[in-house]
């Protein structure tokens, strides 16, 4: 009832302009929105109840199976497996990425800019190239087995390449960035007179980072996380090219019922399900953190 | 006022003319990535004037993927044998004018009217091969004779392997004389504890470039493409190549025009220029697979043909796949649940 009066002010003739040119600058974006998230997202929600022929062909009759196997032991290993890996990485990230942001932010500003700079210089080139330059450093006659033989602190070369941990490595690398750059706003806009009168009012390093530091720049690593979280789980083309495809993970499975299996109902019901799980995940982290600040 | 009125329809119908003229000129090929020597493509523009607009893909299920949901029409296509003959069982594919291919003649009668197409109306073979396994003599001294061979404990983590299911399936088929096309739910069941043991051993999938690993000494065993195994002779030889004693699984990758293509007469005229001797040989030469055109090989070096990868010396009989319907999924199904339990 609290919020009538706003509406009615909102919807006096004087306001009216204003809004529809809201909705015309808005356009574009919805336009967007709609076509190429919605809309493909119904595409998948109805192939996600319908059947197939022996071509892979969609045939439109329906059936719940798809959505029994997506809970089959087989997938929901996979999945756990994709978290622990996106997990893994997003904390590496957040450990490596945090000091550097800070650092960054505490330059001069000429020094910061050309920072940002080395910072986003990998973008220039495809993510598979690099992808491709890390596998020559890190193969068993590579770059780095090259260097640590020669300077005697591996006795064979590094069995590396092909591992769990070169897909660790990989991932690390693609999406550091993305846990860099949201941090670095936030820690540039932190007032520094803060820190020092945590210091001044007793609080060692430690204590002013955890209280001061830390909640002050939260804003950046929430979105650093999500940024580096959510599209490491369904990355798939890393894992298979250092990892050496050998265990599978999520984006692998998916894009394998499109490609490979032939299945896209299939594909589509485990597109559905990881999304949902995003979108509850995503609402409850929202819900807690409102509640921790009321 | 009428003229100018008229104008604007006028520009729009210029339009459209000019483009199904493009059209004429042009041909929509979709065909395996490292697969056709650009200089074929070059020279055939050059010779016609007709342009090729040439997607690529990796794999036969891709292919088919993307040919059925439509988007692209192509012009020419290029399926490996059963992905051919599911195309011709579903009535997709646009029967041969032979009248416009004087140089199929060229072919050897053995790649003809093969199980896919016994009738011998839809496709033309491009290349052949074997999937077969290539061994680094310098680093394994023992005899690698088949699949038991390769799989043994002793090579834990020095295999490479195609990252495709159903090869390895046959290949733990061939160990139980299982037949290669008889997938079922009980022959995967079969098959399962074997492959569980071969898994533990494998150190990387690949079907794009399994050479890549071979030659970087990260692995010293393969089971891979005769192709790609040919490649890694001429670069040394040390790398032989091994048909297993098991059994042998042959592919053939051949061209078709599908239901839907609009440029036909150029899509005739490409599968005749591939079938001219000078230019087949042109593509063994970058592409070291089986050459099934008679003509074409008389003209390839007597060190081509001595490449024991390209053209094994063997009577054994060849296996081929055939078109397996929907229980291509269980075997998705088996290899997703083995890597995942490895």
């Amino acid at each position: 009832m609290q919020a009538l009066p706003s509406t009615s002010l909102t919807d006096s003739p004087h306001a009216l302009r204003p809004r529809v040119w809201g909705w015309v600058l808005l356009a574009p974006m919805l336009a967007w929105l709609v076509l190429f998230v919605l809309v493909p997202m119904a595409i998948l929600l109805v192939y996600s109840f319908c059947t197939r022929d022996d071509l892979g062909r969609v045939v439109f009759e329906f059936t719940f199976e798809n959505y029994q196997r997506v809970f089959d032991p087989i997938y929901l290993r996979i999945l756990g497996r994709s978290i622990g890996y996106a997990a893994l990485t997003t904390g590496i990230c957040l450990l490596m990425g945090y000091p550097v942001a800070w650092f960054i932010a505490r330059q001069r500003e000429n020094v910061r800019n050309w920072l940002l700079l080395l910072v986003m210089i990998p973008f220039w080139t495809s993510f598979l190239i690099r992808t491709y330059a890390w596998m020559t450093i890190l193969k068993g006659n590579g770059l780095l087995s090259g260097l640590l033989l020669s300077a005697g602190v591996i006795p064979a070369p590094l069995e590396i390449l092909y591992t769990p941990a070169a897909a660790i490595i990989g991932l690390v690398y693609a999406y550091l960035p993305f846990m860099i750059l949201p941090i670095y706003g936030s820690a540039e806009k932190l007032d520094n007179a803060l820190v020092e009168a945590a210091h001044d009012l007793g609080a060692g390093p430690v204590r002013a980072f955890s209280e001061v530091i830390v909640p002050l720049t939260w804003p950046g690593i929430a979105a650093g996380i999500l940024l580096v979280f959510v599209p490491a789980i369904g990355m798939f083309a890393i894992t298979d090219l250092m990892g050496g495809a050998r265990v599978p993970m999520i984006g692998n499975v998916i894009h394998n019922q499109f490609i490979k299996a032939g299945n896209q109902p299939f594909g589509a019901a485990l597109g559905i399900i990881f999304t949902l799980m995003f979108v509850v995940a995503y609402t409850l982290a929202q819900r807690r953190g409102r509640s921790s600040h009321p | 006022m009428k003229p100018i009125r008229l104008l604007p329809l006028l520009a729009i119908a210029a339009v459209f003319a000019t483009a199904a003229r493009a059209a004429d000129k042009e041909l929509n090929l979709y065909a395996w990535s490292e697969y056709i020597p650009q200089t074929v493509l070059d020279g055939f523009t050059k010779e016609t004037g007709i342009k090729v607009n040439y997607e690529t893909f990796s794999s036969g299920e891709e292919m088919l993927a993307k040919l059925l949901a439509g988007g692209t029409r192509y012009d020419l296509i290029q399926p490996p044998d059963y992905v051919a003959e599911a195309l011709i069982k579903n009535k997709l594919l646009v029967p041969l004018d032979y009248k416009k291919l004087p140089n199929f003649k060229n072919l050897l009668p053995e790649f003809t009217k093969m199980p896919h197409d016994p009738a011998q109306k839809f496709t033309v073979p491009y290349m052949a091969g074997t999937v077969g396994i290539v061994v680094n003599t310098e680093k394994i001294k023992e005899p690698v004779a088949g699949y038991k061979d390769l799989f043994s404990a002793r090579y834990k983590d020095r295999i490479v392997v195609l990252d495709d299911g159903r090869e390895l399936v046959v290949g733990a088929f061939y160990t139980q004389g299982i037949g290669l096309n008889d997938i079922t739910p009980a022959t995967l069941e079969k098959a399962r504890p074997i492959l569980t043991a071969w898994f533990k051993n494998i150190k990387l999938f690949d079907s794009d470039s399994p050479k890549t690993a071979l030659l970087n000494g990260d692995v010293d065993l393969g089971l891979v493409w005769s192709g790609e195994a040919a490649i890694l002779w001429n670069e040394n030889k040390k790398f032989h190549y091994v048909l297993p004693s098991e059994g042998v699984h042959m592919f053939v990758d051949v061209l078709a025009i599908p239901k839907g293509s609009r440029n036909q007469s150029a899509a005739h005229a490409f599968l005749d220029y591939l079938l001219r001797p000078d230019v087949s040989a042109l593509i063994s030469e970058e592409f070291p697979y089986t050459n099934p055109n008679g003509e074409a090989r008389k003209l390839l070096t007597p060190e081509q043909l001595a490449n024991p990868a390209s053209y094994p010396k063997t009577d054994r009989k060849l296996d081929t796949f055939r078109h397996l319907g929907t229980s291509g999924a269980l075997i998705d199904e088996l290899f997703t649940d083995l890597k995942n339990t490895k």
